[in-house]
């Protein structure tokens, strides 16, 4: 496209300022993507790796993967874990949206909360880990102090033996690092709409719950997606805490998938081909929800438009080229 | 103006583009890890000078430290060598991938030296990573004479040998010994001396009967035998025949299995205070404020100078700070348990941890690497490091006295620690380095430990039955590391 001013092209700066993206992307996105999915139709195993030959029946390693048991463990895990901290994470940055962006309250001292509320996402992963690790510690911890001070129960609780209290925990840190960042995204989305159609509502007569849900969720319906989409890949790739508080949890009650493949390929057997056929899969299930999501949410009306203006397109060009249309009276 | 700012702005976006290629959430991978938590540090002179480089790796400041004292007390190595150093601590795993990058990358950069802790020494021993060793002989090293002169344990040799050569080799030994508390047993038994606590516990007597049968007596009195079960699982773990892995498939031996019964007869009958071992309670017990007093753990000598010497709640601290801004502590023996233990021969005999010292195959400096490796590892004479060590003598600030490799420099040496209140503590480890077995290891250790460790805490936990602990602990195996 050809921006032509006073005879001066700028479109080769466009394409210069790319360059330094793409051979980054090349490098080390595509190389590594494209290279691990050759491994997962390998034999490619231990630390000394440098010789592989492909398996005389390419799928193997997916059947293989597919049949472990600690993969269907971890795959539960990683939906479950991820379900139960996104709903609540959405409901609340959505609720702290409406408030935040309500014009008919106007909350003092805004800016102080959206800090606040953002803090959680910048601890780091390890910090968070070791917090709550020793938050939730046993025979002696804070949280088993509050419990069998206050009387509510009569010995500490081992947390991190029983499966639902880690699951639980694992859930909390994840809602609790996010929501923020959920909130601040939706927000910004709000800002984007354009105050008249608020001014109208109101006086039109429409309440707060009326005005959120039918003018502000419709018209957030792309961060939205956004939202989802994101959350829905970091979700499924749900690495860093599991990890770093259980280590896969208690009789693999917080295993991810992100975990299980880090397992296969690092913890003393190196099964590189088998790690690769994992992510593989991975990518294949958290592209196809990706694109569940996107059919979900598309935006009906523009499509049935873009298709008006190309039937219309369509009949303009028969009707240049001259001639009756036979099928037309 | 506008070009050159256009540029650098061109070079920054670069940066950035390469730096978070990453999504949202994923930001912590695991195999990076290495690169981030790793230190390097130059010797000051440079390459320049003619000095040939020994690239050394270590998991902690120990060896390097050792290094340093090498080159102050012979500087004729110092003139002819410089060492680069490289430190990445064993946290989250990080260490092994490091090493095994550089080991594998090879060139210059890659180590000439590096350490190898008990938990993962195997792989690069006699497993996957083997190869890169140098046996100790081509280094010109007369392995075999000073093995017997300097009467080296056992196990440390045989965990140090891959087909009949010595490959590598710990200056420390960690045979494991008892370390109790005097208080308690003065007040449960009416004595501290070690004669008394052994004939208690059955000291030597390769099983645990006389062991609960004093955990129900001290019950009796308001007092803990052990923290956790993780105290005797070393024992339990080193004393067994088999190891984990036998002809490529999971081998669970007897005396392993029956950990998941002593764990559970701890629990049931409140013999300790079941805590987790490296958790904040089980430090708590070291102060003796658990939730009952605790007669004592199981351990070698550095559990006594790193950890129960830390923790013994006895140091105060002053305020001040030292020259790399840690803050100083002084000794107040009036609270905590300083000098308040003593070691006595264990039930069982076990050896837990260490590290071993190799060298690369491929290296160019194995003469330097050879002189340094024989001074920390073989030299038992009063000038060699392991003297240094087990007489508190090597670091004149720090003055601990660790057990050593050598029996010879043992013999010669002083074990009276004021922590134990003046008991030599040489007597009762030399007994737990004869008893330690060094056949039973395999490189899956680690994994297949801590897989172990939690379903045995499951079990006792009392959340699934004993068959299905022992069938998740297979699975997990199976699935993880392709062992059936």
């Amino acid at each position: 496209m050809k921006t032509k001013l006073k005879g001066i092209s700028y479109s080769k700066y466009g394409y210069l300022f790319s360059i330094p993206f793409v051979v980054a992307f090349l490098i080390f996105t595509l190389y590594p993507t494209i290279y691990t999915a050759i491994l997962g139709f390998t034999n490619c195993r231990g630390v000394n790796n440098t010789e592989f030959q492909f398996l005389e029946h390419p799928l193997e390693n997916y059947k293989l993967i597919l049949q472990n048991d600690s993969f269907r463990v971890s795959l539960k895990n990683t939906v479950m874990i991820w379900i139960m901290n996104f709903i609540p994470q959405i409901t609340i940055a959505l609720l702290l949206t409406a408030w935040f962006t309500s014009h008919s309250n106007e909350i003092k001292g805004k800016g102080f909360f959206k800090v606040v509320f953002y803090m959680p996402n910048i601890i780091t992963a390890a910090t968070v880990a070791i917090l709550f690790h020793s938050l939730f510690n046993y025979p002696i911890g804070p949280v088993n102090d509050i419990l069998t001070s206050s009387g509510l129960r009569d010995e500490s609780y081992y947390f991190f033996t029983s499966k639902t209290a880690s699951r639980l925990i694992v859930v909390f840190i994840q809602f609790w690092t996010w929501y923020g960042n959920t909130m601040i995204v939706l927000i910004s989305g709000v800002l984007g709409i354009s105050p008249d159609i608020y001014e109208a509502a109101e006086i039109d007569g429409a309440n707060g719950v009326q005005t959120f849900f039918r003018i502000t969720i419709p018209n957030i319906k792309t961060v939205l997606l956004y939202t989802l989409v994101t959350s829905l890949v970091g979700g499924l790739n749900m690495f860093d805490i599991p990890f770093l508080f259980l280590k896969g949890g208690p009789d693999r009650a917080t295993l991810t998938t992100s975990v299980f493949i880090y397992n296969q390929a690092f913890s003393g057997s190196y099964l590189y081909n088998r790690a690769s056929a994992a992510s593989m899969l991975m990518w294949i299930i958290i592209a196809a929800l990706s694109g569940v999501l996107f059919f979900i949410m598309r935006d009906k009306e523009q499509i049935q438009m873009d298709k008006e203006i190309k039937r219309a397109k369509k009949e303009a060009k028969r009707a240049s080229k001259g001639g009756v249309n036979q099928w037309q009276w | 103006m506008k070009k050159a700012l256009s540029f650098i702005s061109a070079l920054a976006l670069l940066a950035t583009a390469t730096a978070c290629g990453g999504t949202k959430d994923s930001s912590n991978q695991g195999t990076d890890a290495g690169t981030s938590k790793s230190e390097s540090k130059k010797d000051d002179g440079g390459k320049s000078d003619g000095k040939q480089t020994i690239n050394l790796w270590s998991f902690t400041d120990e060896v390097p430290k050792m290094v340093d004292k090498y080159k102050s007390l012979h500087p004729e190595f110092a003139d002819k060598y410089d060492v680069k150093v490289t430190i990445v601590p064993t946290t989250d795993g990080a260490y092994q991938p490091a090493l095994d990058k550089a080991l594998t990358g090879g060139g210059a950069d890659a180590p000439d030296m590096y350490c190898a802790e008990a938990a993962f020494v195997l792989k690069y021993t006699q497993g996957e990573m083997s190869s890169y060793a140098a046996p100790y002989k081509d280094l010109g090293i007369d392995v075999d004479n000073e093995i017997k002169a300097a009467d080296i344990a056992q196990y440390t040799v045989d965990i140090g040998s891959n087909n009949g050569n010595v490959v590598g080799l710990g200056y420390q030994a960690t045979g494991g010994a008892f370390i109790y508390r005097r208080s308690v047993a003065k007040a449960a038994f009416g004595s501290d001396d070690p004669k008394v606590v052994e004939e208690k516990i059955g000291a030597g007597s390769n099983s645990w009967d006389k062991f609960f049968e004093c955990a129900e007596e001290l019950k009796g009195k308001g007092y803990g035998i052990v923290s956790g079960d993780g105290d005797i699982w070393h024992a339990v773990e080193n004393s067994s025949d088999t190891g984990w892995v036998v002809d490529g498939k999971l081998n669970i031996d007897p005396k392993r299995e029956a950990f998941l019964d002593l764990s559970k007869k701890l629990k049931d009958n409140g013999y300790h205070n079941d805590t987790e071992d490296w958790q904040d309670a089980w430090f708590a017990d070291m102060k003796g404020e658990g939730a009952k007093e605790v007669l004592g753990f199981f351990g070698p000598a550095w559990l006594i100078n790193y950890t129960l010497s830390q923790n013994c709640g006895s140091w105060k601290e002053t305020g001040e700070k030292d020259a790399d801004g840690n803050a100083i502590k002084e000794l107040d023996t009036s609270i905590g348990t300083y000098g308040d233990w003593a070691v006595c021969q264990p039930p069982i005999g076990f050896f837990w941890g260490g590290t071993w010292v190799l060298a690369n195959k491929d290296s160019k400096v194995k003469e330097g690497v050879g002189e340094i490796i024989d001074w920390i590892t073989l030299n038992c004479t009063q000038d060699g490091l392991q003297y240094m060590w087990a007489n508190g003598t090597f670091d004149p600030a720090n003055p601990t006295k660790d057990c050593v490799a050598s029996g010879t420099v043992l013999g010669m040496s002083d074990g009276k620690v004021d922590f134990l209140g003046g008991q030599n503590m040489f007597d009762a480890f030399v007994a737990g380095n004869k008893l330690a077995n060094g056949k039973n290891l395999t490189p899956y250790d680690e994994t297949i430990n801590q897989k172990w460790r939690g379903q045995v805490r499951q079990y006792t936990a009392g959340n699934k039955s004993r068959e299905d602990a022992l069938k998740d602990f297979k699975q997990e195996v199976a699935d993880e590391l392709d062992i059936h």
